[in-house]
């Protein structure tokens, strides 16, 4: 009853303060690993966005935008994987996501992920890695 | 504008905002596939103009799962839009449920007040912000931020005066929409800007879900107008 009422009360009560600083943004990052945890490339971006766009995209993503929400979904997970808020829950959510998409594009029988934070310093953007994740089975 | 007419209109943009969302979650499949099966089945019958004597069990089924579903995801799937949709369910429900005719515009008339404040507030906190002022946090969102839907959009975290321009043109018009409240002659074309600028979002950032999430709450604000300023 007490976790309902703390889901609820956000959107009884909302903050509206979208974007009042921009805080330092997560980027989901996965290795590829043999058997033995090893390895077998670098780091990956998870679903990077494209090079560009086309307006009809644009427009048809106004009507269906599946994977993209699901990617801001992963992106929120990231955030509160980072704050130790509900981390089990985070990280099943990326997990299964990442499962799902390597599956289908590849044989390696172990993957791992990252968090990656990226701010800007004066005028220079760096990055942090702020979790790395277990060795998971890909089968 | 009576309270009953901008109540359906808000459950049939609430039910046409709830729609695809549904069905992005029914194809993704995964275990909650049961729960947004159910919601879009409601959704669809709320837009039906003989069931809506039956709306205020629909939207309190809705709620219902909404709860059921905040768990699930522990939280909103999609933030800002998730909470705005919970939001505009919730007083309708209530409008619905609440015994006197008063406190029914209170439940309603609330919705109006925080669709008023998600504006005023939005604009609030960044004119407060130095990065905001100088251009330089909406150059951050280009530059950094996940949203950019594409990666060439990132090279517009280069052009400072025209982001320097944008940030203020969106704090003005954020911290303004209050006024725009004096007349309807005034609020109907700020509602017509800040739809274009949930549609801007959803082009560059692929906020998509924001444009009909706020959509569902202008007949909110617009009887509240109406009701207490009129003119």
């Amino acid at each position: 009853m007490l976790r309902t009422v703390q889901l609820i009360l956000p959107a009884l009560i909302p903050s509206w303060n979208f974007f009042d600083v921009i805080a330092p943004s997560p980027r989901i990052e996965y290795q590829l690993l043999d058997k033995t945890d090893a390895p077998l490339c670098d780091w990956k971006a998870f679903r990077p966005r494209p090079e560009k766009l086309s307006l009809f995209t644009m427009m048809k993503r106004f009507i269906w935008n599946p994977h993209w929400n699901e990617s801001l979904f992963l992106v929120s997970c990231a955030e509160r994987l980072s704050q130790n808020i509900t981390p089990e829950h985070s990280t099943r959510e990326i997990l299964t996501r990442l499962k799902r998409d390597l599956q289908a594009e590849t044989d390696a029988p172990q993957f791992r992920f990252r968090v990656a934070f990226i701010h800007r310093e004066d005028e220079t953007l760096t990055q942090e890695i702020l979790y790395t994740s277990a060795p998971e089975p890909l089968a | 504008m009576t309270l009953d007419f901008a109540m359906r209109w808000t459950e049939i943009l609430l039910a046409i905002a709830l729609i695809m969302p549904s069905v992005e979650h029914i194809c993704a499949g995964g275990k909650e596939r049961a729960l947004f099966g159910l919601r879009l089945i409601l959704c669809v019958l709320l837009l039906f103009p003989d069931i809506s004597a039956y709306s205020a069990y629909i939207c309190l089924a809705i709620s219902g799962l909404a709860v059921l579903i905040l768990h699930r995801f522990e939280g909103p799937y999609n933030g800002g839009s998730d909470r705005m949709s919970l939001l505009i369910l919730f007083c309708l429900t209530l409008a619905h449920w609440l015994p006197r005719e008063n406190w029914k515009e209170l439940a309603f008339g609330y919705l109006g007040l925080q669709l008023t404040l998600s504006y005023f507030i939005s604009g609030w906190v960044k004119i407060r912000n130095p990065d905001w002022r100088s251009g330089r946090a909406l150059r951050d969102v280009f530059a950094f931020s996940a949203y950019p839907v594409a990666e060439n959009l990132r090279g517009l975290a280069d052009r400072k005066n025209f982001l320097l321009a944008g940030s203020w043109l969106v704090m003005v018009c954020e911290l303004l929409f209050p006024f725009s409240l004096a007349s309807k002659y005034t609020l109907i074309p700020f509602l017509v800007l800040a739809a274009s600028f949930h549609l801007s979002n959803a082009m560059f950032f692929g906020l998509n879900r924001f444009v009909l999430a706020w959509i569902a709450a202008y007949p909110s604000i617009l009887w509240l107008q109406d009701r207490f300023i009129g003119g």
